[in-house]
């Protein structure tokens, strides 16, 4: 039992939030009060749904009718389209044209390059993956995809970053705009770019840009405002000119920062990528679509591993180049070690180190004498044109550089060989094999057995229905029936209030107010019950979690590579356990909700509570308290800004996630979203409608609970 | 100070510099007797720099000495404009540096003057050369040349062989050398230190400054050192402007602010000096009464003194070299004999103290002595002479006025 006194100690009820909570409490009551007005005013009124869709359905119709004429489309969006698409086209054939052991060969020396060798050995296995299981055409598409759109991102998003970084105003201008950017679900970016771009994978590439800008944005602008200050004034007080100091002072410094939000950018790009296939963008997310659809869950299983694969390839790759390039340079520790090191017990396993050690160091002295060659090469051509000091320094280049030049030699040196001896055109039929029926095995295996247990009332199956009944549809029948539309947007109107004063739940009810005109009130209600439903679970495992593994070293660690996997994962990908496990309808929706959003919750709680200082702790313990005296007074309190962001995060990442289950069953405006994705000539104004309504409810839900945590934070320093 | 402006090398009229949004406003309504936490209650701006003027002459070591927040960062910032004053104006050889272009005050920080910073504002993502080299890259100087030029910067700092290791990998004092080499690499006239040791340890600090002393009698560059110890202060400046709160207190030469702290504030910082290793001859030694040459007799010597009343006569040679002393019972002996001039009874045994002989040294010679010792200078023409109340008292913090 946790007492009052230490409960009300840490919430700290004032008596404003008292008067807030009591109004809440009459707005729940008032439909006892006053029965009979609420039953008229349950739906909201169809008379006064705007009918937004039918101007949108008519945009839309003019752009099919006018694309080949209308100057906006020749002389803008065509050639937009076509440049994008060329790209696509040209680093798709070469990856086709690759033959298949050359890009294995090019995913391991990135690998080795970034990270090492393990890395280097994964990144050949996801490739050789998508090989065996047939995939490889599909994969190649989804990494020109992804090319293409990180590379478009990166060329305007790190432009834009330096200029935020250069100007104030600027930055000012700029940041609300990616507020809002980040604040949006992924999925309503594909809805509108179909407008403008028709279907298939020009639009997925520009939505995928627009999704995966801010990061390369604000991570450029961070990196150059984190600068040293003092290395600027250096710079400036040497007479360095602005550009000087931007590009020998401020970009090499800010670098690692950058090459982050390169990561950030890649990562966000794929996940999208794989979602396009929605709007027909093909690849390996295409595959998963299909399953979801056909409910051929063994392959979509594959797929998704796949993905999962090439998820972490790409995190652990450009993650490792983001963190070499730290200032100090450090060497590469030597004594490395493939295996565990604890491994090293058994003698097998300490004489394979021992032989992968010499393998390694022996290719790397084989690289620098290679590179050493080169350079001398170089430097006697150069010597003989009589140009010594212009080449002296790429010689100095190529010497310092032995991975780069041996390995650009070794794949020109394949690249020659097929020239004459095509080989590895496409991957081995004969190697590919079909690991989906085996899985589609398992999973009716598991539907049998794990759905429900024996007679038992345990399995997923009866915890479905058990969420469905005694969570889901009251929740959803509290909001819709019983409070009805006008007391719904009150009480958010309170709560906003009570928040952020009047501008905030002015917001917040002209929001819901306009989704209620867009006639889309009861899908609303609908997908809001189940992130309700989804959050609540979410906190509900993560605040213990990360209390738990802030209190122990062994969870944190144990958590850490969990956590580190699934926030890697494209979100697309969860759809498919939960499936396997939950069948479809909205509870999958929710588990994937919950599994997707766990990380940030366990983490910024976990972070809140480790990062209260020693001496705090310390005191807490020389007054003598018991370790739940010190969690409840000191680290809960202490921790609970960082906490109320993790909240924020869980909600905005439930919701996006509750949108896209739409495909898998979950109703509510994702379903119309992914009707008018699905057949846009018939749909997309109300899918475009949707694409709104979630947008509005991102907002208030963001800025309602983000408002709430910078208030905690505020409190906080006092 | 009587000098005329075009003597100095940087001179410096009422610099304000006020941090906020309306400074130009503020500083029309300040009234002159309002202190700055004042100004910052009633406008929310910060008076870092109140009508600050003073000259630098060339080849001077000017120290700006004053505590933390007294606005001494920002006073040397505006000399080179890397914050723009409120107003008044910098002069540096007789041109207007507060009126220049951008262009041309960039053409004024490469060409003219540097900088080293109090945490060394070094690269960190350069080698030690390419930091020294900065400079000189920018200007556009080629690699070769530029490279030479920052070996021999790292040699006089005695950090050779280090090229090629980042900042990070160095210790503090060696980074100041590096700082201290980039400043030097582009051979400046002017040099600007804002607390350059302050990040160090006690005893690296001394090292520096010592080796700063060194360097400086090679280079003879002009210099505003910044610092907030006083005894840093004293051994480096030739001489030492103090600020409080944004103004400027008091300027001298070391041994005058010790010996005349303008207020209570001043005597503070005076108060933790060694005095015997810093004051020296020059500061507390008085002029000579009764001065005389070897060719006059001993009756005009003997009236002078009477006149005087003084004990003793320093006699000098016929070319104005000091001889030595005689006391008034020596001269009142030889007056009736037959001597013609006081040569005879000069003995060229007298011991004499250069200016700059510090008080600690001072001591045992004026112990063994009852008369005054002379102060005389490097070619021996007598300067003044010092006994031993004035070292006593000089010790003691009291102070002769007279
Ligand atoms: N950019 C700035 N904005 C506002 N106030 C400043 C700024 N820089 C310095 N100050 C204030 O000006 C005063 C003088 O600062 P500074 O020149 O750094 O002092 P010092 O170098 O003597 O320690 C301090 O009170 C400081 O807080
Ligand atoms: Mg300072």
């Amino acid at each position: 039992m946790v007492r009052w006194e230490s409960v009300s100690g840490y919430i700290q009820i004032h008596r404003r939030d008292v008067m807030y909570l009591a109004l809440l409490v009459l707005i729940l009551l008032l439909p006892l009060i006053v029965d009979s007005i609420s039953t008229e005013l349950t739906e909201f009124p169809e008379a006064w749904d705007i009918h937004l869709r039918e101007p949108l359905d008519d945009f839309q119709r003019w752009t099919i009718r006018n694309r080949l004429t209308h100057p906006l489309f020749t002389w803008f969006f065509d050639p937009l389209s076509d440049a994008v698409d060329f790209s696509i086209r040209q680093i798709e054939s070469v990856l086709l044209w690759l033959p298949w052991p050359v890009v294995v060969l090019t995913a391991f020396l990135l690998g080795q390059r970034a990270v090492g060798l393990r890395v280097a050995l994964f990144s050949a296995f996801a490739m050789l993956f998508m090989g065996f299981m047939g995939l490889w055409d599909e994969g190649m598409l989804t990494l020109a995809l992804m090319a293409v759109s990180v590379i478009i991102a990166l060329l305007i998003g790190i432009p834009l970053g330096i200029m935020a970084a250069r100007s104030d105003r600027f930055e000012a201008g700029l940041r609300p705009l990616l507020d809002v950017m980040q604040t949006l679900p992924a999925f309503v970016y594909l809805i509108p770019v179909l407008l403008f771009f028709g279907i298939a994978r020009v639009p997925s590439v520009i939505a995928t840009v627009i999704y995966a800008l801010p990061p390369a944005i604000r991570l450029t602008n961070l990196g150059i405002r984190q600068v040293s200050p003092a290395a600027v004034e250096a710079a400036r007080a040497f007479g360095s000119t602005g550009r000087q100091t931007l590009f020998k002072v401020q970009i090499p410094l800010a670098l690692p920062t950058i090459i982050a939000g390169v990561n950030q950018t890649i990562m966000m790009a794929f996940g999208i990528v794989v979602i396009a296939a929605l709007i027909g963008a093909g690849g390996l997310g295409n595959e998963v679509l299909i399953a979801l659809q056909k409910q051929q869950v063994g392959r979509g299983f594959i797929a998704g591993m796949a993905i999962v694969f090439m998820a972490i390839l790409l995190d652990r790759v450009s993650y490792g180049f983001s963190q070499q390039q730290t200032v100090s340079n450090a060497q590469h520790s030597h004594g490395f070690h493939l295996l565990p090191n604890s491994w090293d017990r058994f003698a097998v396993v300490r004489v394979f180190e021992q032989g992968v050690d010499l393998l390694l160091t022996s290719c790397a002295r084989l690289s620098q004498a290679i590179a050493a060659g080169v350079a001398t090469l170089v430097s006697a051509i150069g010597a003989a044109v009589g140009k010594r000091e212009a080449v002296r320094d790429v010689a100095n280049f190529l010497q310092g550089h032995a991975f780069l030049v041996s390995s650009v030699l070794l794949i020109s040196g394949l690249l020659i060989l097929h020239a004459f001896a095509p080989y590895g055109e496409e991957f081995p039929k004969a190697w590919v094999f079909d690991l989906g029926q085996p899985v589609d095995v398992g999973v009716e295996w598991m539907r049998d057995n794990i759905y429900q247990i024996g007679d038992t009332s345990i399995g997923t199956g009866p915890l479905s229905d058990f969420l469905l009944i005694y969570t889901l549809n009251p929740i959803r029948a509290f909001l819709q029936d019983w409070l009805s539309w006008p007391l719904v947007i009150l009480g958010f109107a309170v709560i906003a209030y009570s928040v952020g004063g009047w501008r905030l739940a002015i917001f917040s009810a002209a929001g819901l107010f306009a989704v209620g005109l867009m006639g889309l009130w009861e899908d609303s209600m609908n997908t809001l019950s189940q992130v309700i439903v989804a959050v609540f679970i979410t906190v509900l495992i993560a605040i213990p979690l990360g209390v738990l593994s802030a209190r122990n070293d062994t969870v944190e660690a144990f958590l850490k590579p969990i956590l580190d996997t699934l926030q890697t994962i494209p979100f697309f990908v969860y759809l498919i356990p939960v499936i396997i496990l939950f069948n479809v309808g909205r509870i999958p929706g929710i588990m994937a909700s919950v599994l997707y959003a766990l990380p940030p919750g366990i983490r910024l709680t976990n972070l809140g509570i480790r990062q209260i200082s020693n001496e705090t702790m310390e005191a807490a313990r020389a007054f003598g308290s018991t370790p739940r005296q010190t969690l409840f007074k000191v680290q809960l309190p202490l921790a609970l800004p960082a906490i109320a962001l993790g909240v924020n995060q869980v909600i905005m990442m439930v919701l996006a996630m509750v949108v896209v289950a739409g495909l898998v069953g979950g109703g509510g405006l994702g379903l119309l979203a992914v009707k008018g994705l699905a057949n846009p000539m018939r749909d997309l104004g109300r899918g475009i409608e949707a694409g709104i309504a979630i947008v509005l409810i991102a907002m208030i839900l963001d800025r309602i609970t983000q408002t709430w945590a910078k208030n905690r934070e505020i409190k906080g320093h006092h | 100070m009587a000098t005329s402006e075009s003597n100095f090398k940087v001179s410096c009229r009422k610099i304000w510099k006020i941090f906020g949004p309306h400074p130009e406003q503020v500083k029309q309504a300040l009234k002159p007797d309002m202190s700055r936490a004042e100004i910052l209650e009633q406008t929310g701006h910060v008076v870092a720099v109140k009508n600050v003027s003073f000259g630098v002459r060339a080849g001077e070591t000017f120290v700006v000495m004053g505590l933390s927040g007294s606005g001494k960062s920002t006073l040397v910032r505006c000399i080179s404009r890397l914050i723009e004053p409120t107003s008044g104006q910098i002069i540096i050889e007789g041109e207007d540096v507060t009126a220049m272009s951008e262009e041309r005050l960039r053409l004024l920080r490469r060409r003219k003057m540097s900088m080293v910073f109090q945490h060394f504002g070094l690269f960190p993502h350069r080698k030690v050369i390419d930091n020294v080299a900065y400079g000189l890259e920018i200007q556009g100087v080629d690699r070769n040349t530029r490279f030479e030029r920052a070996r021999n910067v790292l040699k006089m700092v005695s950090l050779t062989g280090w090229e090629n290791h980042y900042p990070g990998e160095l210790s503090g004092g060696m980074q100041q050398r590096v700082g201290i080499a980039r400043a030097l690499a582009v051979d400046p006239e002017i040099l600007f230190f804002d607390e350059p040791f302050s990040a160090l340890d006690p005893l690296i600090r001394r090292e520096m400054q010592d080796e700063l002393l060194n360097l400086q009698k090679v280079m003879q560059k002009t210099i505003i050192f910044i610092t907030h110890d006083f005894l840093e202060a004293v051994k480096l400046g030739d001489d030492i402007a103090i600020m409080k709160d944004g103004e400027i207190v008091q300027v001298g030469t070391p041994d005058q602010v010790i010996l005349n702290p303008a207020n209570d504030y001043v005597r503070e910082f005076t108060k933790d000096v060694p005095r015997s290793r810093v004051l020296s001859a020059r500061a507390i030694m008085k002029p000579c009464d009764v001065v005389c040459s070897e060719n006059d007799s001993p009756e005009q010597v003997q009236s002078q003194l009477q006149t005087y009343l003084s004990p003793i006569a320093f006699v000098n040679s016929e070319n104005g070299r000091f001889l030595g002393i005689l006391s008034r019972a020596q001269v009142d002996r030889a007056v009736p004999t037959v001597n013609h001039t006081v040569r005879p009874l000069v003995h060229d045994n007298q011991p004499t103290v250069s200016p700059h002989t510090f008080l600690s040294d001072l001591l045992s010679i004026v112990a063994a002595t009852d008369l005054p010792v002379p102060v005389v200078d490097s070619s021996r023409k007598l300067l003044g002479s010092v006994d031993r109340t004035a070292v006593i008292m000089a010790l003691g913090g009291a102070v002769d006025s007279s």
